[in-house]
Order: structure tokens, then sequence, then C-alpha cells
């Protein structure tokens, strides 16, 4: 029998899977900035660390393994740079700012769960040097990104 | 307006050449034998970009990769891949087969202790490639070679097994009663088949240093 497609179309209207919905209770820090696809950047001069936010790992479930860039690649900004992987799915991070990759955090390769208990502070993925501090503009700040989440939780 | 959405089954049931997969940790410390064994067993060895660990896939196996678009139905990869167990959960028990989905760090569908269905997935850009291989009835002693998903001193089972002496319907049906129980957990209405006769699986990348 020859491999198959099936197309399946979906009202957007319908409230899909079952499960209680709750409301928004991520934790969001204020001097960080943010990009939709739920990562954190936190800039210092010429240099940024990135991570992905509570919501983000929250979504992901247990983290078991982060996939680290190698030292000195360029990351552009909203393209992937690296990915976790939690309850059998790996999930690509992208990067929410261009620059070169001058640190990784290497402690997750033996720690990866502190994407979950530290997505902030421990948890953080890789230090970039800016090549253009512009970009940031297109980031969101903290209450943009709580709204951005809250319209998420709220439409599904 | 609709979303639409895509499945594939690359898994031809009666023809899906006997293989198995690793995901993007590549534990291939988990495939028991050489490598240079398998072509013995008639089988090929493949590595991909999906998450979980060493698994097998075979003839009589319902092998399904849903393509979506979690960010256009609001859930991330736990929701989703609860919801793939959920699935099959659903459809075993069609079949009076009591299925669970697997205690932390177990992801995949149980029954007791053994493994029914197994999942490995990738989300790239918030769309989900790969998807579940659920056992019909593909021959087990091909998972004997490997320790499936990591997960050492658990069975693995089909749906052969767990209904004994009952009389199964066509793959065929079952496949598609597999696919409605999928659709209904992600509140698809319409469901469309189309075929390909020249399917290519490039859902699975491969590379091999």
């Amino acid at each position: 029998m020859a491999a198959r497609f099936l197309w399946a179309s979906r009202v957007a209207s319908h409230l899909r899977i079952s499960g209680a919905q709750r409301g928004f209770s991520s934790v969001v820090l204020k001097d960080l900035k943010y990009a939709e696809s739920h990562e954190w950047v936190k800039i210092n001069g010429n240099k940024a660390t990135f991570g992905i936010t509570d919501h983000a790992q929250d979504h992901l479930g247990d983290v078991v393994y982060v996939e680290l860039p190698d030292l000195g690649l360029s990351v552009s900004q909203d393209e992937t740079f690296g990915a976790v992987e939690s309850v059998k799915a790996t999930s690509d991070i992208n990067s929410p700012i261009s620059g070169t990759v001058v640190e990784v955090n290497e402690v997750l390769t033996e720690s990866p769960g502190l994407v979950n208990t530290s997505p902030h502070e421990e948890g953080w993925i890789i230090k970039v040097e800016l090549s253009d501090a512009c970009e940031a503009q297109k980031l969101m700040d903290s209450d943009k990104y709580s709204k951005f989440c809250q319209e998420d939780y709220a439409k599904h | 307006m609709d979303d639409v959405q895509e499945m594939r089954s690359p898994g031809t049931l009666h023809g899906a050449s006997p293989s198995y997969t690793l995901g993007k940790r590549r534990t291939d410390h988990n495939l028991l034998i050489p490598e240079a064994e398998l072509k013995g067993l008639g089988a090929e060895l493949h590595y991909t970009q999906r998450g979980g660990d060493i698994t097998f896939h075979g003839p009589h196996q319902a092998i399904l990769y849903p393509i979506i678009s979690l960010r256009s139905i609001g859930i991330g990869a736990r929701n989703y891949v609860e919801t793939l167990e959920r699935s099959m959960i659903e459809f075993a028990s069609v079949y009076g087969v009591k299925a669970r989905a697997g205690h932390k760090g177990e992801t995949g569908v149980w029954v007791g202790d053994r493994k029914i269905g197994a999942i490995g997935v990738r989300i790239s850009s918030g769309i989900t490639s790969h998807g579940l291989a659920f056992n019909i009835d593909p021959d087990l002693k091909y998972f004997e070679h490997i320790v499936p998903c990591g997960i050492a001193d658990k069975e693995v089972t089909s749906l052969r097994r767990e209904t004994d002496d009952m009389l199964l319907p066509s793959e065929e049906v079952i496949h598609e009663q597999l696919v409605s129980c999928l659709a209904k957990a992600f509140s698809y209405d319409d469901v469309v088949w189309k075929e390909d006769p020249s399917f290519i699986l490039d859902n699975q990348e491969e590379y091999k240093d």
C-alpha cells in the first residue's frame, strides 16, 4: 500500500483539547527583553545572554537535553541556533538577536533541568557578542511580553 | 477560518523496511548489536532530528507523522505529546486494551509495564514533524536488539499480543481508526485522504558523520 496523506481541517473557533484552562501565571522579569518565540535576552553593552522564558519551559515539560551551538557560531535574529529536548520532543530554539556565540552554558549538559527550575538565571543558554544593537528594538519589553502570553492563553 | 493540518503516514503497513532509528541525542549505545549485523536482520539504521531514544519501525506498525502548527492551536510540546498519548490510549480502548501514558520520563503508551506505542517528535518554528508508532502486530523480536527508547527491563507489546484471540480487522481499517482518534483529539472536523505513491520520507532527515 502506498504511503498516504491525510489533511484535516479544523474550525479555529472550536475549543480544542481537554484540560482545565488556567490563567497566565508564568514569571516575567522586568529587566529582560523578549521574542515572540519565547526566548529572553539580557543585554549588557555589546554582549547579550539568552535563554527561554518561564512560559516556554512550562509548555515544554521536563528538559532532558540541551543542544548547544559551537563557540564562534554566527547567530541571526529569529533563526534557529540550538534545541532542547523534553517528553521525546526536540524543540528548536531561535535567536532573539544576531551576534557571535562567545559562551555557552556547559552546565546544561549535565543539568538540563536548570532550564525548567531557573529559566532566567542558572538556565541561561548562550552569550553572544551583538552584531546589531538596533535589533533589540524589535523585541518586546516585559509588559508587552506578559500581554502577549496572556493573549495566547485567552485565544486558546 | 479553517486551520488545515497534515498527517503523513510513511509506514506503508505491509512494506515498511525494517529500520532502527535514533533521535537527536544519537544514543547508539542502546543498539545492542554491531551495526554491521543489521543487514543480516534485513534492517537499516537511520539518524533523525527527533526527540526520544532508539526505536524500531517495521511492517505491521501504524506510523503516523502529524504536521501541525502548534502555534495555531496554542499548545506546546508537552501538551502535544500528551495529546498523541491520549489518542493512542483511546484507540487501544476500542479493542478493550487498557493502556496508559508513561510515568515521568517514560513518554509513550503502555499496557501495564509493556510498551505498545512510541513517540518521537521534532518541533521547528512551532511546526511538528515525526510523530508516533503504534504496534499493531510487528515482529517483536526486532526489539530484542535494542534498549527500546532507552528504557531497560521493560517489554514491548502489540495490539495483537494484547488482544489474544480477538479477530482484528484489516490493518487498513485499524490504521484509519487510529487516525480518527488523533483527529478527534485535536478537534479536527474534516478528514480528507490523499494517496501519493511517490512519497519520499523527507520527514526523516538522515545524517551520519
